[in-house]
């Protein structure tokens, strides 16, 4: 029992390492000499990597809309484990964890709109280069979240 | 004991008023919109007391020039303003000197005012220094910042959020108090055993 609730627990806080490397890394998509992506973009200038911006040709509702959602997907999924830790103990026996469930819930949606728009506007010219760490981390989020989301919504309290 | 603590910090005060210098602080930037007013601030802190000699100078130098020239002094406790450069007849004297307030107020923005405006303030006997700019942007339209609306749609998803479940809390507390009659007081809540014993009926449990 309590070897299930250490690897929920687990999963919940990978998801949340997971979705804050994504958001926080710039390295979406990457080239031998750049590295880009959703806050600014890292370009490899003579051995020294520099800060600069993104280009303004990115359209820019759609960069908002999927810094906005992956911002959004780490708050749920942080909320998510406060909640989780509260409902243990308060949750009567035999309950299921609902609240818990609805904040990944949240953050699964999130981060599904992040890495599909992501997926469907940006970088779709055949330009040189390949999607980079951050990318596959979101992806790879949306299914860890998918998974703890179901868990929770899944799970009876077992002892009181 | 209270009688050496004070007479130590008295010494100590008059110790750091020889050792730190005067602070001018202003803006670091100011942006501004073409055909408005624009009031650049200028404040500074200093250990002495307001000195009757305060001065303030304001210089501007333009982008991609190499020197400034003086537009504004305060001295002698009057404003000279500028009456033959660039900003004749648009500069006015805004500030309070007695309360450490150097700022002037420039009407009617060109793009050609864009650049950076040093103000230096000296305060007798404290006049050792650095004085401070504020860089002026002159736009035709006022760009929003990098970042606001992320930082706004986030505010606002989250802020929907909190009402709905605020909104859901305030009906189930009304229901349960038997305030409104709505249908959905008849199937019982999955809820965490709060208002459990209100429900006659079990809930649907899957």
């Amino acid at each position: 029992m309590l070897v299930l609730l250490a690897a929920i627990f687990l999963l919940h806080i990978a998801c949340i390492c997971l979705l804050l490397a994504a958001t926080i890394h710039n390295a979406w998509w990457m080239t031998d000499s750049m590295s880009t992506d959703i806050w600014s973009r890292w370009i490899l200038i003579g051995g020294n990597w520099n800060y600069t911006e993104i280009p303004a040709h990115y359209p820019k509702e759609y960069l908002q809309a999927v810094q906005a959602s992956s911002v959004l997907a780490c708050i749920f999924c942080i909320l998510g484990l406060f909640v989780f830790v509260a409902q243990l103990y308060t949750l009567p026996k035999g309950k299921r964890f609902l609240f818990t469930g609805a904040f990944q819930l949240l953050a699964w949606l999130c981060i599904m709109i992040a890495a599909s728009i992501y997926t469907d506007i940006f970088h779709k010219d055949k330009e040189q280069g390949w999607y980079g760490a951050s990318f596959i981390l979101a992806w790879i989020s949306v299914c860890l979240t998918f998974i703890s989301c179901i868990t929770y919504f899944v799970l009876r309290k077992k002892t009181a | 004991m209270l009688s050496v603590l004070a007479l130590t910090s008295v010494v100590l005060l008059g110790i750091a008023s020889q050792i730190t210098a005067i602070v001018v602080y202003t803006s670091w930037e100011r942006h501004a919109l073409v055909g408005s007013d624009v009031r650049l601030s200028c404040s500074f802190f200093s250990w002495q007391w307001t000195s009757p000699d305060v001065t303030f100078s304001w210089q501007y130098r333009p982008d991609g020039a190499k020197e400034g020239i003086s537009i504004f002094h305060y001295g002698g406790g009057a404003a000279y303003v500028d009456n033959k450069g660039p900003f004749r007849d648009r500069l006015e004297f805004v500030g309070n000197p007695s309360r450490r307030d150097g700022s002037i107020l420039i009407k009617n923005l060109d793009f050609s005012d864009n650049g950076t405006f040093t103000c230096d303030a000296k305060n007798p006997p404290d006049i050792v220094g650095r004085p401070s700019s504020v860089r002026l942007l002159v736009f035709e339209k006022v760009p929003v910042q990098a970042g606001v609306v992320t930082g706004a749609i986030i505010g606002v998803v989250l802020g929907l959020l909190i009402l709905i479940v605020a909104i859901y809390y305030l009906m189930r507390f009304l229901v349960a108090r038997r305030v409104f009659s709505l249908s959905m007081s008849k199937h019982g809540k999955k809820g965490k055993g709060k208002e459990g014993s209100q429900q006659k009926q079990a809930g649907p449990l899957k």
